[in-house]
C-alpha cells in the first residue's frame, strides 16, 4: 500500500505523540480487514488534534491501538512514538503503565462505559492507586478535588452513589476525572460528547478545553463532526477507509477545503442558512468494504469529481501546500495538477 | 427509574446507621419481600394439601401398614379410628393446618413421636449433606470459572469445558455407585455405607458424607462453572466497562476478579436459589444408596408407611426452604446490584 | 450542531453518512469447543439405531425368558458379547431393550412436555394479567411438589410400568417447558411483527399460533433435546428405585438398581448400563448445547 505514499512528519522536538504509517488489520475467518492503512499523523504537546470521519473510517481503531487495546485479532504494524517511546511491540504489561497514567481516554457512551455495580469514588480512587502511591484517605481527596475540577456538582456526596444515580453528562465528567486522575499527557476523547443533549455536549468540550489549558495536556478528539472540530480543534484530520486523505491547522482546512470527501462532510451539516423543507444534504453511497482491496483512490466511488486516474491509482498523502495535506488527484480550488 | 434513583442529590450521610433503618423501612423493599411472601404462601398450601390428597387416596392407611397383611378388618377399624383415620379428608387436613399455624407439626403415626422432634434429628444430617455439596461444588466452580474466563478457548478452558458436559450428564446415583465401587469397595478408602454424628467422631462424620456429598456436588460443581463462565466471558467481551478499566491501566486479574466478577454473580446466585428447591429428590435417592438416616431417607419410609403427619412436615419444611432460598436470592441481588428496584412485578 | 447521524435522508436518496461499521471481527471457533454439532448428531442417530433398529433386524436374542444353564457367562462368550446375568439372559440385548424402554420414556415425557408446556406457558406469557398468574402459581406448585411422593402414588395406585412412569415424569416436564415457553414468549411479544400483527386485528388464537409459536419453536426444540438427557437420568432414578419400568423387563435403571447388590464381585453389571446411560445423556446434551450455541450466536 505505498501508493499513499509517507510525509515528513516534521516537528520531533514538540511532537509528543508521532504515528506513522501505523496499520491495523483484523483476522475475520478467511479474509483479512485492514481498518487502519498507512496512518501518519503527530500531536504536539498542549494541543488538539480531532480525527473525524465516519463509522469504520479507521479513526477509533487507530486511537484504540496507541494503548493496545484492541481485540486479540488485531495486527498492529507501523509506529507509534509516545514521548520518545515506541509502543508498537510493547508488552501488555509496559502498555498497561501509559493506560490512564501518561495516556487517558475517555469513551462514547457514559452509561455503559462505568461499572455498574461499583460506585463512583472507588473507581476514580482506582485510577489513582494504579498510577502512583496513595494511601486511602489521600485517594478519596484526589477523587473529590478531580470530580470538583470536573465541575461535578455536590463531588462529596456523589463519592458514595453509583452511576445509574446520575445522569448521561455527570456520568461523563466521572469518566473525565478518572481520565485525569493520573495527571496524562495524552487524553483520547473517543466521540465523547456523541452520546449527549447538544447543552450538554457543548458544556462538556469547553469543560475539556478549560481542563487541557489548565494541565497542558495534549488531546486527540475522534468525532464524525466536523463542525464540532471547527470549534474545538487545533488541527483537523480527515479519514476515509483507513487512511488519512486531508489535513491542516483548523483555520487553514475550513478555508480551503482541497478534498472532495472533506466538501461532502461539511455540505452534510444542516445549515440555519439553508432554506427551509430543502433536502438535507449527505454524503451519496457507502463507505467502502475494507476487505475488498481497492487499487485507486477509496473515495472515488462515490467522488463527483472522479476520473479514470482516480480508479487506477490512489493518490499520495502529501503536504502539497504548507501545513496542508491531502490526498486527491482533483483537489477542490487548486489548478488541475500536471499528471506525472 | 424510580424517582429515588434519579433524585440529584443523596441525602445527608448523618446518622448512617439510624437513616439506613429509616430508608429499609421507608423502602419499596420491605413492601417486595412482604408480597413474595404471600405470593409463597398459596404455593406452599397447594403442594401440602396436594400431598395430603395423594398419600391418602393410597391403597391401604397407616393402620394397615402398622398393623400388616394378616390384621383383620376390626383390628384396622379400630387402630383407624384410634389415629383419627376416620374422619373426613378436609377435616384431618384442617387439623393439620390448625396445628400448623399455632406451631405444631402433628405427631407420628408409626411411632407417636412428634413430627418436629423426627425433623429436628433428620434435618441437621441432610442440611450438612448439602452444605458439604454446595461448598465443594461452589467452592471449585468459582475458581475454575474465573481461570477459564481468563484466556477464552484457551486450553483450559476446553478442557473445563468438555470436562464439565461430561459431569453434567452423569447420573447422580450412578455416579454415587462408582465412586462406591472405587473408594470404598477397591480402595477402601472411605466407607460405603452409614453415618457417624459429629458429636461422635468429627473426622469419622466427614469421611462418612465425603462420597454422598461428592455424589451430588459433581453435577452441580459442572452447571455453575459454566454458568458463570459464560457469563464472565460475555461480559468481558462486550461490556464497555471492561474497556474502561483496561484503559484505566487496571490488570487482566484485577479486572475480571474487580470488576467482572460481581456484575456476574447474579445468575450464580439465582441458580444456587432455585437448584435448592430441586435438591430434595436428590437427597432422597443419594440417602437411600450410602444408608445416611436424613429427611429423604425418612420421607420415603414415611410414605410407605402412610405416615401423614411425617410426610407433610417434611414436604413442608422443603417446600419452605425452597421459599427461603428465593427470597435469601433477591435479598443478595439487592446488596451486590444497586440498580435493583422493587416496584414491578416478578 | 446536529450530527448527521440519524438522519434519514427524504425522497428516497442514499442513508445519511454514518452507516454501520462492518460487523466486529472475532467470533471465531465458538462451536468448535463442543465437537460442533455432527460429532453428538451422529452419536444420537447412533444410538436410536442400536435401541429401536437393530433389535428388530439384527442377531439379538430376547432380553428376558433366558436360561439357568446360560447364567453368568463372560464377557465375549459365543452368541454373548456382554455375557450373561446371573438369570442367563443376554446382557447387549438387555442393554439395548433397557435403552429402548428409557428413551420411549424420555422422549414421550419431553413430547408430552414439548406440547402442553409449551402451548401452557405461550399462552400465559401471551395474554399475561390474571391468567397468567393463576397458571404460573399452579405450575409452581408442580415444580415445589416432591417429585418422590408424586412418583411412589403413581406406582403404588396404578402399578409400576412404561406409561406410569411417563405420567409421574410429565409432571416435572409441563412445568419446566411451560417456563421456557413463557420466558420466550415475553421476549417475542413486544417485539414489532407481533406488535403489527394484532394492530392489524389479527386474534388471540391466530396470533399465538402463527406468530408467536414459530418464533418460540426452535429454542423448545433445543431445550427438549437437553430435556431428553435429563429424562433419560430421572427414568433411571425411578426404575432404580423400583418405583418405574419393573424387572424382568430390562431398563437402564433396573439394571443398575440389580446390579448395585453385586457391585463388588461383578461391576460389569452396574458399570455397563450406567455407561450406556451416561453416553446417552452426553450425546443429546451436546446436540442441545451445541443447537442452543448456535441460536444464541444468531
Amino acid at each position: 500500500m505505498s501508493a499513499n505514499g509517507r510525509t515528513e512528519h516534521g516537528r520531533p522536538a514538540d511532537g509528543l505523540l508521532q504515528v506513522s504509517d501505523l496499520r491495523v488489520d483484523f483476522r475475520q475467518g478467511q479474509h483479512v480487514v485492514r481498518a487502519v492503512d498507512g496512518l501518519s499523523y503527530t500531536v504536539t504537546r498542549g494541543r488538539t488534534m480531532a480525527l473525524i470521519g465516519e463509522s469504520g473510517s479507521g479513526k477509533t481503531v487507530s486511537s484504540r491501538a496507541i494503548i493496545g487495546l484492541l481485540p486479540h485479532t488485531a495486527r498492529v504494524t507501523g509506529s507509534i512514538r509516545f514521548a520518545g517511546t515506541e509502543l508498537v511491540g510493547l508488552s501488555e504489561r509496559r502498555l498497561r503503565g501509559y493506560r490512564g497514567g501518561e495516556i487517558a481516554m475517555v469513551f462514547q457512551d457514559p452509561s455503559r462505559s462505568l461499572n455498574p455495580t461499583i460506585r463512583i469514588g472507588p473507581q476514580i480512587t482506582e485510577a489513582i492507586h494504579l498510577h502512583g502511591s496513595a494511601s486511602r484517605a489521600q485517594a478519596h481527596d484526589r477523587a473529590v478535588e478531580l470530580m470538583e475540577l470536573v465541575r461535578l456538582p455536590a463531588a462529596r456526596q456523589r463519592f458514595r452513589q453509583y452511576p445509574h444515580q446520575l445522569s448521561g453528562g455527570m456520568r461523563q465528567r466521572v469518566m473525565i476525572a478518572m481520565a485525569l486522575a493520573a495527571e496524562p499527557k495524552l487524553l483520547i476523547a473517543d466521540e465523547a460528547t456523541t452520546a449527549l443533549d447538544v447543552t450538554t455536549q457543548a458544556q462538556i468540550m469547553e469543560l475539556l478545553r478549560d481542563l487541557q489549558r489548565r494541565l497542558g495536556m495534549a488531546l486527540i478528539m475522534i468525532s464524525h463532526d466536523l463542525g464540532l472540530a471547527a470549534s474545538f480543534a487545533d488541527e483537523v484530520l480527515v479519514m476515509y477507509a483507513g487512511r488519512g486523505v486531508e489535513q491542516a491547522p483548523t483555520r487553514e482546512l475550513f478555508a480551503n477545503v482541497r478534498m472532495p470527501y472533506t466538501r461532502a462532510l461539511l455540505g452534510a451539516i444542516p445549515r440555519l442558512q439553508n432554506p427551509p423543507h430543502s433536502p438535507l444534504a449527505a454524503v451519496p453511497g457507502q463507505p467502502p468494504d475494507l476487505a475488498a482491496q481497492i487499487p485507486g483512490c477509496p473515495f472515488a466511488p462515490r467522488c463527483p469529481d472522479a476520473s479514470d486516474r482516480c480508479r487506477e491509482a490512489a493518490p499520495p498523502f502529501d503536504e502539497h501546500e504548507p501545513q496542508h495535506r491531502w490526498a486527491c488527484w482533483h483537489p477542490c480550488g487548486v489548478r488541475e495538477v500536471e499528471s506525472a | 427509574m424510580s424517582s429515588v434513583a434519579s433524585a440529584p442529590l443523596p441525602a445527608p450521610r448523618a446518622g448512617e446507621r439510624a437513616g439506613a433503618l429509616a430508608r429499609l423501612a421507608a423502602s419499596p423493599m420491605l413492601r417486595f419481600l412482604a408480597r413474595r411472601i404471600l405470593v409463597a404462601i398459596p404455593v406452599l398450601w397447594g403442594v401440602t394439601f396436594l400431598t395430603f390428597v395423594v398419600i391418602n387416596h393410597l391403597p391401604g392407611n397407616a393402620a394397615q401398614q402398622l398393623l400388616g397383611i394378616n390384621a383383620t378388618k376390626v383390628e384396622v377399624h379400630q387402630l383407624s379410628a384410634k389415629l383419627g383415620l376416620d374422619k373426613p379428608l378436609l377435616t384431618r387436613y384442617g387439623d393439620w393446618l390448625h396445628g400448623l399455624v399455632t406451631g405444631s407439626l402433628g405427631h407420628s403415626l408409626a411411632s407417636g413421636q412428634s413430627v418436629t422432634s423426627i425433623l429436628g434429628s433428620d434435618l441437621p444430617i441432610t442440611f450438612e449433606l448439602l452444605a458439604f455439596a454446595f461448598i465443594i461444588s461452589l467452592g471449585l466452580a468459582v475458581p475454575i470459572a474465573l481461570l477459564a474466563a481468563r484466556r477464552p478457548y484457551g486450553v483450559f478452558d476446553r478442557l473445563s469445558m468438555v470436562l464439565s458436559m461430561a459431569g453434567l450428564s452423569i447420573a447422580n446415583y450412578i455416579l454415587a455407585l462408582v465412586l462406591v465401587y472405587f473408594f470404598a469397595v477397591n480402595l477402601n478408602w472411605l466407607p460405603a455405607l452409614g453415618w457417624v454424628p459429629p458429636g461422635k467422631s468429627l473426622g469419622g462424620n466427614i469421611k462418612t458424607l465425603t462420597l454422598p456429598a461428592v455424589s451430588i456436588a459433581v453435577s452441580l460443581l459442572c452447571f455453575y462453572t459454566r454458568l458463570l463462565r459464560a457469563d464472565l466471558v460475555q461480559q468481558l467481551r462486550s461490556q464497555d466497562y471492561v474497556t474502561t478499566a483496561r484503559a484505566k491501566g487496571v490488570g487482566p486479574w484485577r479486572i475480571i476478579l474487580h470488576h467482572v466478577l460481581r456484575n456476574s454473580v447474579f445468575g450464580l446466585i439465582t441458580a444456587v436459589a432455585l437448584n435448592l428447591g430441586t435438591l430434595l429428590g436428590v437427597t432422597v435417592i443419594i440417602e437411600q444408596i450410602f444408608g445416611l438416616p436424613g429427611i429423604g431417607h425418612e420421607l420415603l419410609s414415611a410414605i410407605n408407611s402412610r405416615d401423614i403427619p411425617v410426610v407433610e412436615g417434611a414436604v413442608f419444611v422443603f417446600g419452605l426452604l425452597v421459599v427461603l432460598a428465593n427470597l435469601l436470592a433477591d435479598l443478595l441481588y439487592a446488596t451486590l446490584d444497586p440498580r435493583v428496584k422493587y416496584g414491578s412485578a416478578d | 450542531m446536529a450530527a448527521p447521524t440519524e438522519l434519514s435522508v427524504p425522497g428516497g436518496l442514499e442513508p445519511a453518512i454514518i452507516v454501520p461499521p462492518p460487523a466486529a471481527a472475532g467470533r471465531l471457533g465458538r462451536l468448535r469447543a463442543l465437537g460442533g454439532i455432527w460429532l453428538p448428531a451422529f452419536l444420537v442417530a447412533a444410538i436410536l439405531f442400536l435401541c429401536f433398529l437393530w433389535p428388530l433386524i439384527g442377531p439379538v436374542s430376547q432380553p428376558t425368558g433366558g436360561t439357568i444353564l446360560n447364567a453368568n457367562l463372560p464377557s465375549f462368550s459365543s452368541g454373548h458379547l456382554l455375557g450373561t446375568d446371573s438369570t442367563g439372559n443376554d446382557e447387549w440385548s438387555r442393554l439395548l431393550y433397557g435403552g429402548r424402554a428409557s428413551l420411549e420414556v424420555a422422549m414421550a415425557v419431553t413430547a408430552l412436555g414439548l406440547v402442553i408446556g409449551g402451548l401452557l406457558g405461550a399462552f400465559a406469557g401471551y395474554v399475561g394479567g390474571w391468567r397468567d398468574s393463576v397458571i404460573m402459581r399452579i405450575l409452581d406448585v408442580l415444580i415445589a411438589f416432591p417429585s418422590l411422593v408424586l412418583a411412589v402414588a403413581i406406582a403404588e395406585r396404578l402399578g409400576p410400568g412404561e406409561v406410569h412412569a411417563i405420567w409421574a415424569l410429565s409432571f416435572f416436564s409441563v412445568p419446566a417447558f411451560a417456563r421456557i415457553a413463557r420466558a420466550a414468549t415475553l421476549r417475542v411479544r413486544e417485539q414489532n411483527f407481533i406488535v403489527a400483527a394484532r394492530l392489524s386485528g389479527s386474534g388471540y388464537l391466530r396470533t399465538l399460533l402463527r406468530h408467536v409459536a414459530p418464533n418460540i419453536f426452535p429454542e423448545l426444540i433445543t431445550f427438549g433435546l437437553l430435556g431428553i438427557g435429563i429424562t433419560v437420568v430421572l427414568e433411571g432414578a425411578l426404575s432404580f428405585l423400583g418405583l418405574g419400568i419393573p424387572a424382568p423387563a430390562p431398563s437402564w435403571g433396573n439394571m443398575i438398581a440389580q446390579g448395585e447388590g453385586i457391585l463388588s464381585a461383578q461391576p460389569k453389571f452396574v458399570m455397563l448400563p450406567s455407561a450406556a446411560l451416561f453416553i446417552t445423556t452426553v450425546s443429546f446434551n451436546l446436540l442441545g448445547e451445541s443447537l442452543r450455541a448456535r441460536w444464541s450466536d444468531r
